[in-house]
């Protein structure tokens, strides 16, 4: 049994291919080097069947199995989906004290303390005045200064109400906008799902359609960091999508469950917004402490200061001063020059008003240094895992200038076997039969 | 794990890096420019509670510092209106030795009178100075005049206490009861200072050996017994003075302790954060340099 005389150049014509579709791999990694959420491919080299040549020995009779060459079995993506359940994961934890560090850091910057313009520097200033009164309490001026201090103080407290009223009020509106018609959630999940779609039939038709599994994946990172996801793959290739802690799953084949209802334990951004604002959240709890702030300040200065009262509104957003300076009381009943009243009020500084402020303040600030180092963990976590990731997944253009010189110099080898092949034809069909020409 | 590096992975442990470096240079540069190690509530949660409550602590104690300067000039100034009304009655006193002997002219008793009369004038426009435009000697009546001018002489303030803080719960009465002195004159007939004068300055005018008597006798007596009472006022304001001064010592004392507390907890250590600052920048263009030199390059700028 003979060995197909043009066996050769099929073998040689497969290996050009080969390396050129190899090529072709690399040269889409490198075109893709900076694009976020690639992965990079390889192309996976597989020997083409043999030959079986029969009784190839005289000697033995035995057979051979004679290569044919080199065909590219298929393009894989190179990803470790366990680093993506992990990055997931943290990443929406990360999202979460992200979310809060930011929140809470506006609120302490409508406290803005320490310093000198602040409700503790107008409160300190609304009781000296007393003490002024005290020492002059005939003096219109003083009287004046005491308003004028009561404004200053009640006016602060408003603003820092109303400032806290809009962070809550927008991250109520962020909340909405995203969970809602059209927001993100939907719209990454409406995405996801209709990949779930392409991706299931292109691999019924046997294809690897990984720019598709690549865009799915980032399309779920992107979704983790708004609340909890966790991705079971199901054996159509289509991706079941679980969100925060709604109840169906938001991602199911082709088909889309929301709006659902999701709460705090969603986690991630949505988590934290739905959370401070919630009726145990840090938002509501300091609206509510610097409302008691107000409503003891309205009632300790006016039990004191008796009709007509001082403050009117008991809470922060309300609270203004009542009355005009000629009807300041520096004394209840005494004559003039009495000062009882100005002096007991002015014995409030350091008192229940003062110091529950002081305790908020304490308490806004640790809430965010708690957010922030916890923040700053999460980042170094994220920073590993998404290192890891690109580890696996990202391109390296050395690798790949490295692995282009050697499919190169493949190829030319192959070509360079072909023109051998030829030669040896061309001895055969030119130079063979004519022997004394 | 595989140790594969890719360029993204340097890129970003680059970039994360060069970001940790600023931060730091810019946390230490708030902290020099600024002179506080807490900037914001966060820094230090405990320690910024810590800085409002010595603030209320340290703004009291100059409010209670205010108190007391205001009650020591109030004090000052009624310690000099009586040492005036002292020396008038010293005068007056001298007058009423001169006319109980006999060898006095009646003309010249009549003159001591007039004298007497204007003396007495002179006694209760001291009574009724001022501070501040507060009458000093009314009670709580600061801006009523205590005593009329002229022949009427009845007090028109009243005994209450002007109290000054000087502490947490603690007052000190700077209002010195010096109606008690002077009395409601003839009118009111209660021997006290007024009364006395207008009856020796009619002694005076009458000029009778009975008067004459009256005058080194009764009226004498009287008179000094008035005077005993106003060193006594006097001295009562002597012991608030002093009692201000103690507490003022104390204020400033306690004062000065708070301010280093404030200090040791809302101070940046400048020398300390100088030198973090310096380091902190060179570990930034440490951080440039190598990513600078690092991401350019790769195996491209070594094949041909």
């Amino acid at each position: 049994m003979a060995i197909p005389t043009l066996q050769g150049i099929q073998t040689a014509l497969s290996g050009l291919l080969a390396q050129q579709e190899a090529m072709d791999t690399v040269s889409n990694n490198i075109a893709n080097v900076n694009t976020q959420g690639y992965s990079r491919e390889t192309a996976v080299l597989e020997p083409t069947p043999s030959l079986q040549i029969a009784n190839l020995s005289q000697l033995t009779g035995e057979g051979a199995w004679l290569g044919t060459g080199v065909t590219v079995q298929t393009i894989s993506r190179v990803r470790n989906v366990y680093l993506d359940s992990q990055y997931r994961t943290q990443n929406s934890a990360l999202s979460a004290a992200s979310t809060a560090a930011e929140e809470l850091e506006q609120t302490q910057s409508a406290f803005n303390e320490p310093s000198s313009a602040s409700i503790a520097s107008e409160l300190s200033t609304f009781w000296t005045s007393w003490s002024e009164l005290a020492n002059d309490p005939t003096s219109e001026a003083s009287r004046e200064s005491v308003v004028a201090a009561g404004d200053q103080l009640t006016q602060t407290l408003n603003q820092v109400a109303r400032q806290l009223q809009t962070i809550a009020g927008q991250a109520e509106l962020q909340v909405s906008v995203q969970t809602g018609p059209n927001g993100e959630v939907q719209s990454y999940a409406k995405q996801i799902a209709q990949l779930n779609g392409q991706i299931k039939l292109a691999e019924e038709a046997g294809q690897k359609p990984n720019e598709m599994l690549d865009r799915r994946d980032m399309l779920l990172d992107k979704l983790s960091s708004l609340a909890n996801v966790t991705v079971t793959q199901e054996a159509d290739g289509t991706d079941t999508v679980a969100f925060g802690n709604a109840e169906k799953p938001l991602v199911e084949g082709t088909t889309v469950n929301w709006p659902q209802e999701i709460t705090e334990a969603a986690g991630g951004e949505l988590g934290t917004l739905i959370g401070l604002t919630g009726p145990t959240g840090a938002l509501t709890s300091y609206k509510e402490s610097l409302d008691n702030i107000a409503a003891t300040l309205n009632e300790s200065v006016n039990a004191l200061h008796g009709e007509p009262p001082f403050f009117s509104g008991t809470t922060a957003a309300t609270i203004k001063v009542a009355l005009k300076p000629s009807e300041v009381k520096a004394s209840g009943t005494k004559a003039q020059g009495g000062n009882e009243v100005a002096l007991a009020i002015s014995e409030l500084r350091g008192g229940a008003a003062d110091e529950a402020y002081a305790a908020l303040v304490e308490q806004v600030g640790s809430n965010l240094q708690v957010a922030k180092n916890e923040q700053a963990n999460l980042k170094t976590g994220v920073a590993a895992i998404e290192n890891q990731r690109q580890s696996v997944s990202g391109v390296s253009l050395d690798e790949e200038m490295t692995s282009l010189i050697s499919f190169q110099r493949g190829y030319e080898a192959s070509a360079r076997t072909l023109t051998a092949l030829d030669t040896m034809l061309e001895t055969l069909i030119e130079h063979t039969g004519q022997v004394g020409l | 794990m595989s140790n594969r590096i890719t360029p993204e992975m340097i890129q970003s442990a680059t970039l994360s890096s060069i970001d940790q470096s600023l931060e730091a240079v810019q946390r230490s540069s708030e902290e020099l420019s600024s002179g506080k190690k807490i900037l914001q509530a966060s820094d230090n949660p405990v320690g910024t509670s810590n800085i409002i409550n010595l603030d209320y602590e340290i703004e009291g104690l100059s409010s209670y510092a205010n108190g007391i300067g205001n009650g020591l000039g109030w004090l000052q100034t009624a310690t000099g209106a009586m040492g005036n009304i002292g020396e008038i009655l010293q005068r007056v006193r001298e007058l009423l030795v001169e006319g109980s002997n006999g060898t006095t002219s009646e003309e010249n008793l009549r003159s001591f009178g007039v004298e007497v009369t204007h003396l007495t004038e002179a006694v209760k426009q001291d009574a009724n100075t001022q501070y501040g435009g507060q009458y000093l000697f009314a009670g709580t009546a600061t801006s009523t005049k205590p005593y009329n001018p002229g022949l009427e002489d009845e007090y028109q303030g009243n005994e209450e206490q002007v109290l000054r803080a000087i502490g947490p719960g603690s007052t000190v009465n700077v209002a010195m009861n010096l109606s008690g002195v002077l009395g409601s004159g003839p009118g009111a007939a209660d021997g006290k200072l007024l009364d006395v004068l207008r009856t020796i300055a009619g002694d005076l005018t009458e000029a009778t050996p009975e008067a004459r008597k009256r005058l080194g006798g009764v009226d004498l007596k009287n008179l000094e017994t008035n005077i005993e009472g106003l060193d006594n006022l006097q001295a009562a304001a002597g012991a608030a003075t002093d009692q201000l001064k103690t507490a003022e010592a104390r204020i400033e004392a306690v004062q000065a302790t708070l301010t280093q507390a404030l200090s040791n907890v809302q101070d940046a250590n400048i020398a300390e954060v100088s030198i973090a600052y310096s380091s902190e920048q060179a570990a930034y263009s440490a951080a440039l340099r190598v990513g600078a030199t690092i991401i350019q390059e790769s195996l491209l700028n070594f094949l041909q």
